[in-house]
């Protein structure tokens, strides 16, 4: 199957010589959840960027759909629906106003926009507020980022961090409707600190250390690897003192 | 060109959207601020000349419109910044400058009531007489987008928290040093020769021809000076908007 995200040995190295990533290299098919982890600093964030075209690497390549995105950033942007660490910024609208206004601007039509709005804030539970302008909660403008990502969703779905703030209930529910958008064909890239629920969700995942992508593989190959029986103890083991990423940086 | 407009269509709508709240307030500014220009600098000059009213009538709008760009547009950019707004609809599909019309388009509407009315206050105090050229439309709008172009390019060029105190200082810079409310030989030689540069001046001119028929230079002129103006202006607002880190 040909991959509709394919990042080959990118870096970033800033001025001042801060090196963001180094040498990343990971491929995303459709249908498929991959998930990012990786503690603070990582170098998440700035592949996030990289992908959607926000960022220019040093050297390397991503290809999106089959197009260099390093060349044609417009290409990421019509095939990658985002959803940003940070709530997405809707002062002063409604979350249906909201929600409508990114599926229209990702050009899916009026009628089809509607109705998918609707069904995504019923399914997240979050119609109540739907027409509220009143400063949302923590957890309902997270979940109105969800749906501003899934309303028209791309090729390609990248969520940073879509579940923080929402409640256990809303989770599950969230969970189910990543989910969904990866059986309907496209493939979501989840950068996430919460290594649980990545266990239960993902089919493959990386963990990132230093601007470099450590370890990848499906989540059985990986605590195979290292002989334990939780994502938990393989994250430990990557990028715990003394873990996998210091040795190789030390080295 | 179509999926351009139309997406336009729905920056400016999330425009209107997000300040609704806010709109009223923000016509009685700009309305007070017009006519306060006008009725305000009145008293600084208070015998006031037959030319000397045509300059403070017509300066009127060209300021409110100069502020528009210089200040209104480079602080909601800063604004912008700061909330993750611009990153956010950076990711989106957008032409690189849409995000600028759309908010270049809800200013100027917003704005348009107080400079109506400060017309009307000027033809009540100083009895101007108005002779209105077809051309006013893209008179403002090239003003307009000229000053707004030059903001946004600034905006997104230097820190969100450096924007408020240098947008205010070029904005001092030209309500005080800049031949709009007055002519330009009343301005030492150096600023005559720097404001032969810039486009403040033909601008005021353009802005005083369309609305009351008088003008220092040919409107051709200043249409070719501001419009080169405006043209660099957005193609480097492009340059800054499709800048990747």
């Amino acid at each position: 199957m040909t991959a509709l995200l394919s990042i080959r040995g990118v870096s970033k190295i800033y001025q001042r010589g801060i090196v963001a990533n180094d040498d990343v290299s990971l491929e995303l098919e459709a249908g498929q959840i991959y998930g990012l982890l990786g503690p603070n600093g990582a170098g998440k964030t700035t592949l996030v960027s990289q992908i959607l075209g926000l960022a220019q690497p040093t050297s390397g390549s991503i290809h999106v759909e089959g197009v260099d995105v390093t060349r044609k950033s417009v290409v990421a942007r019509k095939a990658c629906s985002y959803q940003p660490q940070t709530n997405a910024p809707i002062e002063g609208l409604t979350p249906r106003e909201a929600i409508e206004l990114v599926g229209r601007i990702r050009g899916a039509t009026r009628v089809d926009v509607r109705r998918r709005a609707e069904e995504l804030m019923d399914t997240l539970q979050i119609v109540e507020w739907a027409d509220k302008q009143i400063p949302l909660s923590g957890g309902v403008g997270r979940l109105t980022s969800f749906c501003m990502a899934a309303v028209a969703p791309g090729r390609i779905c990248v969520l940073d961090e879509p579940t923080n703030d929402v409640d256990p209930l809303r989770r599950k529910l969230l969970w189910k409707q990543v989910r969904f958008l990866a059986d309907a064909g496209s493939a979501v890239l989840l950068v996430t600190h919460n290594v649980l629920e990545a266990e239960r969700s993902v089919n493959r995942l990386g963990i990132m250390s230093g601007g470099r992508l450590v370890v990848q593989g499906t989540p059985e190959s990986l605590m195979a690897r290292f002989g334990v029986i939780s994502l938990d103890d393989v994250y430990a083991r990557v990028v715990g003192p003394g873990g996998v990423s210091s040795k190789e940086m030390a080295g | 060109m179509t999926e351009a407009l139309r997406t336009y269509g729905l920056l400016f709508k999330w425009e209107c959207l997000r300040l609704r709240s806010t709109l009223a307030l923000i016509i009685v500014i700009q309305v007070v601020l017009a006519i306060g220009v006008v009725y305000g600098l009145s008293f600084l000059l208070p015998d006031i000349s037959g030319s000397s009213a045509l300059y403070l009538a017509t300066g009127a709008p060209t300021l409110s419109l100069l502020i528009l760009g210089i200040t209104v547009v480079p602080q909601e950019v800063a604004r912008s910044k700061d909330t993750g707004r611009d990153q956010y609809l950076r990711a989106l599909p957008l032409p690189a400058l849409s995000m600028l019309a759309a908010s270049v388009t809800f200013w100027l509407l917003a704005n348009l009531p107080g400079t109506a009315l400060s017309l009307w206050v000027a033809k009540l105090r100083f009895d101007i007489t108005l002779d209105i050229d077809p051309l006013v439309a893209a008179v403002i709008v090239l003003v307009a987008l000229t000053a707004a172009s030059v903001g946004y390019a600034l905006a997104q060029s230097i820190p969100p928290q450096a924007t408020q105190q240098i947008s205010s200082f070029i904005s001092i810079g030209i309500l005080l040093f800049s031949p709009i409310n007055f002519p330009l030989s009343r301005l030492p030689q150096t600023l005559q020769t720097i404001h032969e540069v810039l486009p403040i001046t033909y601008m005021a001119d353009l802005v005083r021809w369309s609305l009351t028929g008088r003008a220092t230079h040919d409107p051709t002129l200043s249409f070719g000076v501001v419009g080169l103006w405006c043209l660099a202006g957005l193609l480097i607002s492009y340059r800054v908007a499709t800048k990747r880190r």
